[in-house]
């Protein structure tokens, strides 16, 4: 299931990760969130996260 | 695809500062005119322990106007505390106004996790 994630610092800034979402469905999910938030410092793209889905799949899958 | 994104926070949401004061034990906020020493303030005003001045929220701008004398007026951490508290009240009500199911835990620097099941 798709989760998005808030790390709220003790000074009050967040970030916001998405997670398990397909293709740049992670982007639309959170925007509203974020802009609910504030402003927007840095965006960074984590297309590891899918290679890493898929490595751990097909190790899975080579195991049966 | 995953993306991760660093955000600023704007205190813009009168709803989520109430309930952050709630939720801090403080008074609920009041709009109005405030003299923060040598100046005025007109905005959502709270009251932070232990401070001379009042911190006001001007919503229109997401700012916090506020006169500590760099803590002799006031400590820093209550501001900080405010902010946190105001960031995960807002968390929690963008999540469930869109029906998600949210989660919040604790974590050991001081930072607060929420994590927001999306369609749960």
């Amino acid at each position: 299931m798709p989760i998005i994630e808030v790390i709220v610092s003790p000074q009050g800034a967040t970030q916001v990760t998405t997670r398990g979402f397909a293709g740049n469905s992670c982007q639309a999910a959170s925007q509203s969130l974020e802009a609910a938030l504030g402003l927007r410092q840095a965006e960074q793209l984590t297309p590891e996260f899918y290679q890493q889905q898929a490595t751990n799949l097909a190790q899975s899958q080579g195991q049966r | 695809m995953s993306h991760i994104v660093q955000i600023q926070t704007q205190v813009r949401d009168p709803v989520a500062i109430a309930s952050a004061c709630e939720r801090l034990r403080l008074s609920p906020p009041i709009h109005r005119t405030v003299q923060l020493f040598s100046r005025q303030e007109t905005g959502l005003a709270v009251e932070l322990p232990g401070w001379r001045y009042p911190v006001v929220c001007q919503l229109a701008s997401g700012e916090v106007r506020y006169d500590n004398y760099n803590g002799r007026w006031g400590a820093q951490a209550e501001l900080d505390r405010l902010l946190q508290t105001y960031a995960i009240e807002k968390t929690k009500l963008e999540a469930r106004r869109k029906g998600h199911r949210v989660t919040e835990q604790s974590l050991q620097d001081g930072s607060v996790k929420l994590v927001i099941h999306v369609g749960a």
